[in-house]
């Protein structure tokens, strides 16, 4: 008896933060900072910081098929092939075997992409960082658009400023409403023709354009190297993971400063299948996981239980969490857990090549480019569709890759590919998509991962809004490369992408006004079972054209002082 | 967990890339092997000998080292084994057979560039029909039987794993660049005459 009362001690916390992705290492970070002892409970296998990146420091030779996929990897990593990118020899080893971790879509593609590790997609993302605006917050209600937000750009304003100082955002202060600035590390350099885009686009269509404001450290402050920050090294293989810490990650910054604490526990390869509810205290008192490896199953106990195991991941947990007073799902009262779901939609643009500026290059390789942000639908503006997109991009010499087209061979022709190229010039959009409650997922009634929980069904497609908008995406950046006096022009529309391509996958477990039409409140509580909350991309009630995590980063920060507080006051 | 082929990546690495490209790619290849590819892929001696060449052509030895000296034919073969399928296969080795018909090996340097020059025109109009291919497959063709034209043409397999395999070897990159795996910084700088392209 005694020893079942020790076992349920060490399994009892006073939080527990279900992923240790972007959203779970703040949530880690913050409650424990706050006095909290903390179990983050992390589903992949622990990767450590540093030592962990195995492909960080390999040379280019060092790969077998010099970064390429594999067949065998090909046919592993469906879904990661669709991004071009994620299965690619150098970064494959952060993201997940498709084939061992099947998904189903019923209706059009979904690309699910996944990470299962210490710091999940912290250690792949974009880094791109921007703030919302006010009316990212308000278009749903002006428009009658899915469910209006219960906050405003006010209530996350100051949480910004607090994520952005810990974080370190790389950027130049412009001024806009469109796009409000942050609190900046300095901006990274522009190269020569895109400091002449940037005039010519000021000049001639009053756009715009800023260097991409990127969390990575320009220049390390006081709280970055107390963490063992340091600055970037511009070498742009982010994505292996970065020795340096030159980019925010949850390796590299909330869980190290989590841990400074003593009050963290980590714990890895434990799958939560669901969230235990107490009826009588209309309460959740623990999450029950599943061992990745032996399959043995444990339950954690806790006052506060934060769900961050990304937009598709909480959401499912949640679908699993079935009681008498939630047989559809914990919380979800109005039906909408596994809808909405949003992405950016990308894969338009276009492409030049710029004559002149043969004597202008660029030394180290810059993990950012150039951001126009959104101008449709802005202001004057009017289109036959609604919100907006903004672009990604910017101007580089070509290197060796531009002879497998050219014309050529032999010593004059390997001579001339060890020199620069021409500069080339690409622009992509990153287009809002609306909230839609027949973008969906469910869970299988039938097939079941190795782990026996139900495989999810997607059931997803672009919408006309979107589709409209992707004709603007494309002429657009056309037009404006052609203003910019560049040549060559070649304007691309991807007719088969799909949602998810993005990796930003959000809007599953909505925040709203009320209970009838939304799963979490604007404090990130669910409704009616308020010790549990939801600060990751399924809070979402909208998707801006942003890029989200830092909204993320500071909805958790918002969300964990608000729960500290309320347990404090004996409320939870 | 690690698996053995990234393990003989390390030991090559560990032992200071003494291990020689060809026999890394053979110690690969045979693991790859096990895995057993869904398409297996081999040439003969002679097909070897003429991939060595052509390649050669491309990235001849002048004074930095040239395609074979930095293992590219090696490379070529293990890229078609593992990362192409059968259409690519198929015309990789009709390329290899219209070679040894022309009796290639056996021409003099002026002789074999000169019929690598034809084949480089040629390549134009085959790729504008392996596009045309690509979207027609899939209907009523056969496929087995138009594989060969569906195929990225031979030249153009040979010139992309040529460069790719040069441009990414040790050799190839000590040669040609200026390596600078930690830059440390970001600045926009004015070219220098003749300056040769950063590598990161």
């Amino acid at each position: 008896m005694n020893l079942n009362i020790d076992a349920i001690k060490s399994q009892t916390f006073d939080a527990i933060v279900v992923g240790s992705g972007i959203s779970g290492g703040w949530a880690a970070k913050e409650l424990t900072e706050k006095g909290l002892k903390v179990a983050v409970l992390e589903r992949g296998r622990e990767i450590k910081h540093i030592e962990g990146y195995e492909t960080a420091l390999k040379n280019p030779w060092d790969f077998v098929h010099r970064g390429r996929p594999d067949n065998i990897a090909a046919e592993e990593y469906w879904a990661g092939m669709r991004t071009g990118y994620t299965a690619n020899e150098e970064h494959r080893y952060l993201f997940e075997n498709d084939k061992q971790n099947p998904y189903i879509e019923k209706k059009g593609g979904f690309d699910w992409l996944r990470a299962y590790h210490t710091g999940g997609k912290s250690l792949l993302w974009g880094r791109q960082s921007y703030r919302w605006n006010k009316s990212d917050f308000e278009a749903n209600a002006k428009e009658g658009i899915g469910t209006d937000w219960p906050i405003r750009y006010e209530d996350l304003a100051p949480w910004y400023a607090y994520v952005e100082k810990f974080a370190g955002i790389s950027g130049q202060a412009e001024g806009l409403d469109v796009l409000p600035d942050s609190d900046f590390l300095p901006a990274m350099s522009l190269t020569a023709p895109e400091i002449h885009f940037k005039n010519e686009m000021n000049k001639k269509l009053g756009r715009p354009v800023t260097v991409g404001r990127v969390a990575h450290l320009t220049k390390p402050g006081p709280q970055h190297t107390a963490v063992g920050r340091g600055s970037c090294q511009y070498r742009n293989k982010c994505m292996r993971g970065c020795p340096y810490g030159g980019y925010f990650s949850s390796l590299s910054a909330t869980l190290p400063a989590a841990m400074r604490t003593n009050r963290l526990t980590m714990i890895h390869n434990a799958i939560v299948s669901e969230i235990i509810y107490d009826e009588a205290s209309q309460k959740a008192k623990g999450v029950r996981v599943i061992d990745q490896n032996t399959l043995a199953v444990k339950e954690y106990y806790a006052k506060i239980i934060f769900v961050n195991a990304g937009a598709i991941g909480s959401t499912s947990i949640l679908m699993n969490s079935k009681s008498n007073r939630y047989q559809n799902g914990l919380g979800n009262d109005s039906d909408q857990l596994g809808r909405n779901i949003m992405d950016h939609h990308l894969g338009v643009g276009a492409s030049a090549t710029v004559e002149g500026f043969e004597d202008d290059y660029m030394f180290g390789s810059r993990p950012n480019g150039l951001y126009i942000p959104r101008y449709r639908n802005w202001g004057k503006d009017k289109r036959a569709y609604t919100r907006g997109f903004g672009y990604q991009g910017g101007a580089s010499r070509e290197g060796w890759g531009r002879g497998v087209g050219a014309d050529g061979f032999g010593a004059n022709f390997k001579e001339s590919l060890s020199h620069p190229g021409r500069w080339t010039v690409n622009f992509g959009g990153f287009g809002e998509i609306l909230p839609d409650p027949n973008n969906r997922f469910v869970l299988s009634q039938t097939a079941k991962d190795k782990w026996g929980l139900p495989v999810l069904e997607f059931e997803t497609s672009f919408g006309q809004n979107e589709l409209k908008m992707r004709e603007d995406m494309m002429n657009d950046a056309a037009e404006m490369l052609e203003a910019a006096g560049f040549k060559n022009i070649n304007a691309y529309n991807k007719s088969d992408t799909h949602i998810g391509l993005g990796i930003h996958e959000m809007g599953t477990a909505r925040m709203g006004t009320s209970v009838k039409n939304s799963i979490v409140n604007k404090h990130n509580q669910i409704h009616d079972v308020k010790n549990v909350f939801m600060t990751d991309g399924a809070a979402m009630a909208s998707a801006s054209c942003v890029n989200p995590s830092l909204t993320y980063m500071a909805m958790t920060a918002r969300a964990a002082e608000f729960a500290v507080s309320e347990l404090k006051k004996k409320n939870l | 967990m690690l698996n053995r082929r990234e393990a003989v990546s390390r030991i090559a690495m560990m032992v200071g890339g003494s291990l020689s490209a060809p026999t890394l790619f053979a110690m690969q290849a045979k693991e790859a092997g096990k895995k057993q590819m869904a398409d297996a892929f081999t040439l003969s001696p002679t097909q070897r000998q003429i991939v060595a060449a052509v390649a050669e052509h491309i990235i001849p030895k002048t004074d930095t080292a040239g395609a074979i000296e930095a293992g590219v034919p090696a490379f070529i073969e293990l890229m078609l084994t593992d990362c192409y399928h059968k259409p690519e296969h198929m015309s990789f080795k009709k390329g290899l057979a219209d070679l040894e018909k022309a009796k290639f090996l056996s021409q003099n340097q002026d002789g074999q560039v000169a019929v690598l020059t034809l084949l480089e025109a040629n390549t134009k109009e085959l790729m504008k029909g392996y596009q045309q291919s690509k979207m027609k497959v899939g209907d009523n063709l056969d496929k087995e039987a138009t594989a060969v034209n569906v195929g990225v043409p031979f030249w153009r397999l040979m010139k992309e794993l040529t460069l790719l395999g040069y441009y990414t070897s040790e050799k190839g990159i000590a040669g040609s660049f200026i390596y600078e795996p930690i830059p440390g910084k970001f600045e926009a700088i004015k070219i220098k005459p003749g300056q040769k392209s950063y590598q990161y």
